[in-house]
């Protein structure tokens, strides 16, 4: 007994010294002089011998990095602190640019998963026309933007203080009306010229350009089994060049949608961190667009519009496919924050829980729907269900906390069912892949969200757009965030659209869309590209036109 | 057909837009908005796909 008192009075005293020195040592050190540093004060650190390290290695790391690899600017005048500031300026912007140049790798993979979850889901005879589509894409779209593309989207973005101000991105043609300043489009970086010749814009242009590949590769899956290569070629340039920039230029490059907060009081603008409207939306209604213009798979639907199951011919591929997306998908978002440090951008460990939460719950929501509602847990919607979740998450992924993720994540994968459904039985719109429904539909989805969600405690060097403080969605008190956000899907769904549609509608008087009903029920390897993905194997061919056993529709089946 | 559908379509966006000249509330402005993407789904799938279904190969 007596020794636990002497133990309580030793803790007691022990406790009220930890506060009287936590609360006298901030004060005693306010009191203390400044020292101020100069150039004189660095001579004396003593950098490691280099006879050393040559004798002895330097197991430990305890002598590389030091002193001696800071670069001097004067080799006369030794180390100054212009030196030492000007160095930790460039370790801020190296790390940026490490950064985002891994995550574009990242999101470069995704083209994989792309093209196995496609090349999966249809059948063996379409395969090599499909994944030789998923393969070029690459090359015509990296083409196209890099011609126009990259100018258009983000010619006027500067100042991008992460990336070390990308100051040659300067110039915005905007509009005045109705006495506000609209900007439109991007005027210069047309291919990657003149002053655009920058470390700092080769590093944006990488990163941007495989997100405007991640579009353009969304339309090959709705328009697969039935579109001539010649044209998937030809719709693929404008779509690169024009639509998707425009929308980019708009949403991320100081376009008027992004101003809708300093122009309007609407929020932060329109604000879409990593891209459900720029990416996935526009790619998902490019592909509506494109899949109505195209019609059905022969076979897909009966004389009274019941429809009927196709199923893909490898759905290994098609779930080791969503797996390669999901981790692509960390390249996504929290490389949006286009850097590691500075402004914000630590904030990336969130935005990765948050992706990794909704795809999660997305996968969940969509296997519970499809078993509770057709008795088996369906593989392939369970892979849609995790892409659904991603892609709604992307652009709240910067605004929102782990518990909105999940939420928005989980609406998410019950949508992309319901979108199936819809899609299948009311316009009847074939989307062998439902790209239409994890794309566009859940990148809508994911736009609207950060109106509901977003929770305000996201800083990204103080303001968002212009705009002063975080973003914060209806639920946390902003209703102007979410009229910022439907104005961002009424451009979508209009302005997009009517693009899309136009552009492909030429291609269809010029090129022509679909191959021959011959072609297209000998399969298009052999017609369209010359050979068969599979050579060795022999092929059933499928009979279809006749009623399907169950109301299912085939993308679900 | 078509252009009737495309000018729907872009309508639809236009009416959006017009809501935040007419009014400075939050509340319209949304009303704007959410009218104006039915307006541009309306001319989607109510009037494109359906010149499009009409002449859909199943159908033949």
């Amino acid at each position: 007994m007596k020794n636990r008192t002497k133990g309580c009075k030793a803790l007691l005293a022990l406790w009220a010294m930890t506060g009287f020195l936590g609360l006298a040592l901030p004060l005693m050190a306010a009191d203390a002089p400044a020292v101020t540093l100069t150039d004189k004060d660095l001579t004396g650190i003593s950098a490691p011998k280099t006879d050393d390290i040559a004798a002895k290695g330097d197991p430990g790391a305890e002598m590389t990095g030091t002193v001696a690899d800071v670069a001097v600017a004067d080799a006369k005048k030794g180390l100054t602190l212009a030196d030492m500031a000007n160095q930790i300026g460039q370790n801020k912007v190296a790390i940026n640019f490490v950064w985002t140049l891994i995550c574009g790798f990242l999101v470069m993979f995704m083209q994989y998963g792309f093209a196995a979850v496609e090349t999966g889901l249809i059948r063996a005879k379409n395969a090599n026309h499909t994944i030789m589509m998923n393969f070029m894409v690459y090359g015509l779209g990296l083409f196209a933007y890099w011609v126009c593309g990259f100018a258009i989207q983000m010619g006027g973005v500067a100042p991008v203080a992460n990336l070390g101000g990308l100051y040659p991105l300067n110039s915005e043609y905007t509009a005045t009306l109705f006495g506000k300043s609209w900007g439109l489009f991007g005027t210069k970086g047309y291919f990657l010229s003149g002053s655009t010749y920058d470390v700092g814009v080769m590093v944006m242009f990488l990163f941007q350009m495989v997100f405007m590949d991640t579009t353009t590769t969304i339309v090959t899956g709705t328009c697969a089994e039935r579109w001539k290569f010649a044209a998937f070629c030809a719709s693929t340039i404008p779509l690169a060049a024009i639509t998707y920039p425009l929308f980019g230029n708009w949403a991320w490059g100081c376009g008027w949608l992004s101003a809708l907060g300093t122009n309007f009081g609407l929020g932060h603008g329109y604000c879409d961190f990593a891209g459900s409207g720029v990416v996935h939306s526009v790619g998902g209604i490019t592909a509506l667009a494109v899949g109505m213009q195209l019609g059905p798979r022969i076979g897909k639907f009966n004389r009274d519009g019941s429809p009927n199951v196709i199923p893909g011919h490898d759905l290994t591929m098609v779930l080791l496919g969503c797996f390669v997306l999901a981790f692509g998908w960390f390249g996504f978002n929290p490389g949006s924050t286009l850097g590691a440090s500075g402004n914000g951008a630590l904030r990336i460990g969130s935005i990765a829980v948050n992706t990794m939460i909704a795809g999660m719950t997305g996968s969940f929501a969509a296997l519970l729907y499809m078993w509770i509602r057709y008795g088996k847990p369906d593989a392939s919607m369970a892979g849609n269900g995790l892409l659904a979740g991603l892609v709604a998450i992307t652009a709240p992924s910067g605004f929102v906390n782990p518990l909105a993720s999940a939420i928005i994540g989980w609406i998410a994968g019950i949508l992309v069912c319901l979108a199936v459904e819809f899609f299948d039985r009311v316009p009847k719109v074939d989307d062998p892949v439902g790209a239409i429904s994890v794309h566009g539909v859940n990148g809508l989805w994911g736009v609207i969200s950060v109106g509901l969600f977003a929770d305000g405690r996201s800083n990204y060097g103080g303001s968002w757009n212009g705009v002063a403080g975080g973003v914060k969605g209806l639920f946390y008190g902003d209703a102007g965030q979410l009229v910022a956000q439907l104005i961002g899907v009424a451009t979508l769904v209009g302005v997009i659209f009517a693009l899309s549609f136009i552009f492909n509608w030429i291609i269809d008087v010029v090129v022509g869309h679909r191959v021959s009903a011959k072609v297209e029920m000998a399969g298009l390897d052999i017609p369209e590209m010359g050979a068969l993905a599979y050579p060795d194997f022999q092929l059933k061919a499928s009979d279809y036109g006749t009623p399907s056993q169950s109301a299912a529709p085939a993308s679900v089946k | 057909m078509r252009l009737t559908g495309l000018v729907v379509v872009l309508a639809g966006w236009g009416l959006a837009m017009s809501g935040l000249f007419v009014s400075s509330s939050n509340v319209a402005r949304a009303l704007f908005a959410c009218a104006g993407i039915a307006v541009s789904g309306f001319g989607i799938l109510g009037i494109l796909n359906k010149y499009y279904l009409a002449r859909a190969l199943w159908k033949k």
